[in-house]
């Protein structure tokens, strides 16, 4: 039970929510000061870490000379969420698994479940999934879990995917669809995919090499969280995609994260005795995360050792699908969707992240100004987000998928110079 | 250690690939004598190229870690299938920052250039998107290689 209004038109949706899932329950309950209809809200932003629980946090190194890699991907955004609906091709089925926006890591056990059910309902003696993204391979890890044969067929393995050029972390709500355009129905559906996938996720918790993993994630701000934050919308919009068939604000974007804040760990403040950042107000949100090396490989080891099939093969035209010989297909084919199934309604939303050298010792996420750097085990990951204060509209329409590496720099410079203060108060 | 097994082994898959390689010469480019493009047109090509596609398939067509060559594999995976759908597929998706800005010549003559520097020989006409809605991406020989 939660006092929380489930329908996502009561939510508040205008303080910027993307990669900043876990938390958003406490951070978005206070936008346009709701605090009183919302107590459990209260309460939860209100308690404030025990003493003595904030450990000696090991500062990052965050320098733009560090940078090893900087990796562009584009969203495969969809204003009524992922394509999940099943069409004829010549004699084959057809189930679609694509379009996950800035979700698809954290919702990809979930929705494999469901177009494996849809595949499973047919009684096929083997499938074949097209794409080996993060949707391609839990999808053909799921269909063998539910006793099939399964043959991947595709142009890339992980590694060259776009999903490896994601932050990774759990943000099952990040730009996974509109609120009008997808509706109430998708809503059940993405409660149903979040809440599956996040149990698969716990199950790969604790194993050798940490392939998934939780940080404690420090969320900075110069100005207290209850204070209204001016509105990150776009200030020249016009319309909004009922009207021009493109999202042209923030507020028009779904936030779902309500809906499972009961299995989702709350954030808590710091009071300014523990807080060892040279900014004024700060909380802690435990966040869990994916560490693309570790966890890529196991999930290909698993789906040998099932004896698993893997063809390198592009197509070039919906009709190629008829020339597998699995009768059903399940097609995963991400952002290239747009292309190859000419589905004009993928949006590209542009994103990047920059990768320093892993710094091990170091196990904790910081957010601030519209930026995130985050210690994985594959390398200090540092995202500007939302630097240009365009909230979720950061990025829409934009498929210039090239690295930018003032941008990268700009993030970069923003932790450089909070750690330079590091701890506060010495110095 | 090779016993007798790896050496069958050895044998068996040299005379493969040699089958292969004459399998590969029959099937290669289309008859004999057509014209997949003028070399001016290939130039017009090279010179759209530099502009609208080496940023990120790289100035010698090598592409990058994220990014699809349009050299070596890029054959093997376009052999024999109908240029228009590499036609298509170019005019809709590319350049992939601005899809389905460029005009269906410039896309001729990219294609043009592309053709050449996966070894397909000029001739005497400019291929037009009209006429290449008939052609095939010619297979690759050892003659072709580059
Ligand atoms: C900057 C950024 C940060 C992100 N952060 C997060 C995050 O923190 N958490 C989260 O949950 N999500 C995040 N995402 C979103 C997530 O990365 C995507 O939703 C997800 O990667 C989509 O996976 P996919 O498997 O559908 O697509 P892809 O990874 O693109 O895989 C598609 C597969 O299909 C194959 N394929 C494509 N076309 C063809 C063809 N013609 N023939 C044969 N094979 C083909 C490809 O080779 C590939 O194997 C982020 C995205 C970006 C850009």
């Amino acid at each position: 039970m939660n006092g929380f209004p489930d329908d996502p038109k009561n939510m508040p949706t205008r303080l910027g929510r993307r990669g900043l899932f876990a938390g958003s329950l406490a951070f978005g309950a206070l936008a346009g000061g709701r605090w009183a209809s919302v107590p459990a809200a209260a309460a939860a932003l209100r308690r404030t870490a025990v003493p003595g629980t904030v450990p000696r946090l090991v500062p990052m190194r965050p320098h733009a000379d560090q940078i090893a890699d900087i990796k562009v991907c584009l969203r495969p955004f969809r204003a009524a969420g992922p394509r999940l609906d099943v069409e004829r091709v010549g004699g084959k089925v057809v189930i679609h698994n694509y379009g996950h926006g800035g979700s698809g890591w954290s919702l990809s056990w979930g929705s494999a479940e469901m177009a494996v059910g849809k595949a499973a309902a047919l009684s096929p003696r083997r499938v074949a999934v097209v794409g080996c993204g993060v949707i391609g391979l839990t999808t053909a890890l799921t269909a063998q879990r539910a006793g099939l044969d399964v043959t991947i067929y595709t142009r890339d393995l992980l590694p060259h995917t776009r999903s490896v050029r994601a932050n990774g972390s759990w943000t099952p709500d990040s730009r996974v669809a509109l609120t009008a355009p997808a509706g109430p129905q998708f809503a059940d559906t993405w409660e149903r995919m979040a809440r599956y996938s996040w149990k698969s996720y716990r199950d790969y918790l604790g194993l050798p090499g940490n392939p998934i993993d939780f940080r404690d994630s420090y969320v900075l701000s110069d100005t207290p969280f209850d204070a209204p934050e001016p509105e990150p919308e776009n200030p020249d919009h016009k319309g909004d995609y009922a009207t021009t068939g493109m999202p042209q604000q923030s507020s028009e974007f779904a936030s779902y994260g309500e809906r499972i804040r009961d299995i989702i760990p709350a954030s808590e403040l710091l009071s300014a005795q523990e807080n060892p950042f040279a900014v004024p107000y700060a909380r802690r949100e435990p966040l869990m995360i994916f560490n693309f090396g570790a966890y890529g490989h196991l999930l290909l080891s698993e789906f040998y050792q099932a004896g698993g099939r893997i063809v390198i093969r592009e197509f070039h035209t919906p009709a190629d699908m008829k020339t597998l010989p699995e009768p059903v297909i399940i097609n995963c084919p991400g952002y290239a969707a747009r292309d190859l199934w000419g589905d004009r309604s993928l949006i590209p939303v542009r994103g990047q992240t920059a990768w320093l050298p892993p710094q091990p010792d170091v196990a904790y996420g910081v957010r601030y100004k519209g930026a995130s750097a985050l210690s994985k085990s594959d390398g200090l990951m540092i995202q500007g987000f939302d630097m240009s204060g365009l909230g979720e509209m950061d990025g829409v329409g934009n498929s210039f998928e090239h690295a930018d590496r003032s941008e990268a720099e700009k993030a970069i410079g923003i932790f450089e110079n909070l750690f330079a203060r590091f701890p506060a108060g010495q110095g | 250690m090779r016993g007798l097994q790896a050496r069958l082994r050895d044998a068996a898959l040299g005379a493969g690939l040699l089958a292969l390689s004459v399998q590969v010469a029959h099937a290669a480019p289309a008859r004999a004598g057509t014209s997949y493009y003028t070399a001016a047109q290939a130039g017009r090509g090279a010179t759209a190229y530099q502009q609208f596609c080496a940023v990120c398939h790289g100035a010698d067509l090598g592409g990058a870690f994220d990014v699809p060559p349009l050299v070596g594999r890029f054959a093997a995976n376009w052999a024999g299938a109908p240029l228009g759908a590499l036609f298509d597929y170019m005019s809709k998706a590319m350049p992939l920052f601005a899809p389905g800005t460029l005009t269906p010549e410039q896309n001729a003559d990219l294609l043009a250039f592309m053709l050449r520097e996966n070894g397909a020989p000029a001739g005497s006409r400019d291929l037009t998107p009209e006429g290449l809605k008939t052609m095939m991406f010619p297979k690759m020989t050892f003659a072709t290689v580059k």
